[in-house]
């Protein structure tokens, strides 16, 4: 074993790149970054889920002055890059809340989640879900008008009130067709955590450049990506099968898999060796 | 004093911006009749349907079911619906529910039926339409026909005083229309007051007690299937009827 990794570190490129013995050592700081990545994450991704509907309905009613906000929210965050938001809004919180000084210094902004600051989480929270809601404004809205005008006629018919069609005919059937979208913005979400690095909050990417920094190695960064593929991996496979599953439900018909193509072509092979 | 009409529709008109559909449409349909709608399309004769359960707004014009005045805004629309039943062309059956829910749904939070009540008033309706076999099957296991049925189900489970079908054969392919028809017919003969637009015309002779020839937004004649099919006065309805034969 031990000459396995003996071998490797004495290769230029493994050992700047992918060294076991920097890999191993950065791992327990790499967990503490994603740790707070995720916490952001999971936070940040909560409260997005009602801005993003919210916004999605203002931007749907046909009061302009309900409307007018909402698009132009919408349109601002998706065409500015998620770093000059979390500079504004990370900069400019302080700046805009009054008593944040007090906030900040006191004992619930001395708090600290997963390890990062009360003071820093709350900004960092707040940034993600001004950028997250935009998108998942965009991704409820497009999901509500797919469903078909029938649905919400037909809801209405039967005497439904326009919230009561909402609730048990139209969101029921948006979700289950925009779950695999709403899971790929979860992991966009993730990866743009790395952001943060640019503001100083420990997340898993500045801890891996602060070794690096250290070492003069790009090791840790290699580890870092392991942690980021430890989550989107898993995450893009399952986005993979709920997209395959709902167009089963949507068209009735099971997509021809993996596993059936290999049976037919089976199946064929020994037709023709018969 | 006559009778109370089930339906009665005064002076209805409907435009959708310049375009106006409906130009001073009047109509009174009793209880138990059967009033089938015909006419080009473009005519209107959707538009109508849709106005008396006010999924459409009317432009001008008064719509009254039983003692009710549908256009008066003051009065609660979703009472009124919970009494109107309604088939589509499209079906628009909820296809993330079973056939069993989609009838259940308007009773559990409409008309706050507890669910095992809901649950009996379903497959009793399913049965009605011959479809209790099916009543856990979602509606993209269906037949375009069992979907139909289903939806008339769903309507009939709330109880309604009056039925509007729009051409709810149109969607369908020719050896499934009957299946449905048949239904129709069943509910015609139990008294149901129907007003039905279509133009499957061997329907609109067996069961219908008026016809109506709608078109450029106004009615052109009514009277008795025979009446209208056999002898039709207006020069629109003998084109018309020329036409579709």
């Amino acid at each position: 074993m031990e000459g396995i990794i003996e071998y490797l570190e004495s290769i230029k490129f493994v050992h700047l790149f992918m060294s076991p013995t920097i890999i191993w050592q950065s791992l327990p700081l790499l967990w503490k970054g994603f740790q707070a990545a995720a916490a952001l994450l999971i936070i940040g991704y909560l409260l997005s889920l009602p801005a993003g509907l919210t916004a999605a309905f203002m931007k749907m009613s046909k009061n302009p002055i309900v409307r007018i906000p909402a698009t132009f929210y919408i349109d601002f965050i998706r065409g500015t890059p998620l770093l000059v938001q979390i500079l504004v809004i990370y900069f400019g919180f302080p700046l805009l809340m009054p008593g944040w000084r007090e906030f900040a210094t006191g004992p619930i902004g001395q708090l600290s989640v997963a390890g990062i600051d009360m003071s820093q989480f709350v900004r960092a929270v707040a940034a993600l879900v001004i950028n997250s809601g935009a998108y998942l404004a965009e991704i409820f809205r497009a999901g509500i008008q797919s469903i078909s005008k029938g649905q919400l006629e037909a809801a209405r018919s039967l005497g439904m009130t326009t919230m009561q069609a909402m609730a048990y005919v139209i969101i029921p059937q948006t979700v289950r067709r925009i779950l695999p979208t709403m899971m790929s913005e979860f992991i966009l979400l993730f990866k743009d955590t790395a952001l943060f690095f640019a503001v100083g909050i420990f997340e898993l990417t500045l801890q891996a450049r602060t070794i690096q920094a250290r070492t003069f190695n790009m090791s840790p960064y290699i580890g870092a990506a392991g942690f980021y593929l430890m989550l989107t991996l898993p995450l893009g496979r399952l986005v993979a099968y709920l997209e395959a599953k709902l167009a089963v439900s949507e068209t009735g018909r099971e997509p021809e898999n993996r596993q059936e193509r290999k049976r037919r072509k089976a199946a064929r092979a020994k037709e023709a060796s018969a | 004093m006559t009778e109370q009409a089930m339906v009665r529709i005064e002076d209805l008109h409907k435009s959708f911006g310049a375009l106006e559909v409906l130009k001073g449409v009047d109509l009174e349909v009793a209880r138990g009749e059967v009033v089938v709608i015909l006419g080009p399309s473009g005519s209107g004769k959707s538009t109508m349907l849709r106005c008396v359960n006010r999924l459409e707004e009317p432009t001008s014009g008064r719509i009254f079911i039983e003692n009710d005045e549908v256009t008066d805004h003051k009065t609660n629309i979703n009472h009124i619906r919970a009494r109107v039943g309604m088939v589509f062309q499209s079906f628009n059956l909820f296809p993330h529910l079973t056939a069993k829910s989609n009838v259940m749904l308007a009773l559990r939070k409409v008309k706050k039926i507890s669910k095992e009540e809901a649950e009996q008033i379903a497959l009793e309706g399913l049965a009605r339409v011959g479809l209790d076999d099916k009543a856990d099957v979602y509606p993209i296991m269906l037949s375009g026909g069992q979907q139909q049925r289903v939806a008339i189900a769903r309507a009939l489970a709330m109880d309604p005083h009056v039925m509007l079908f729009d051409e709810v054969t149109s969607a369908l392919d020719p050896e499934l229309v009957r299946e449905v028809l048949d239904v129709m017919k069943g509910l015609a003969k139990g008294g149901m007051t129907m007003l039905v637009v279509t133009h499957e015309m061997g329907f609109a002779r067996d069961v219908a007690s008026r016809a109506v020839f709608m078109d450029e937004g106004v009615i052109q004649e009514q009277g008795t299937p025979e009446e209208v099919f056999d002898n039709p006065q207006n020069e629109r309805t003998k084109d018309f009827l020329g036409h579709i034969r």
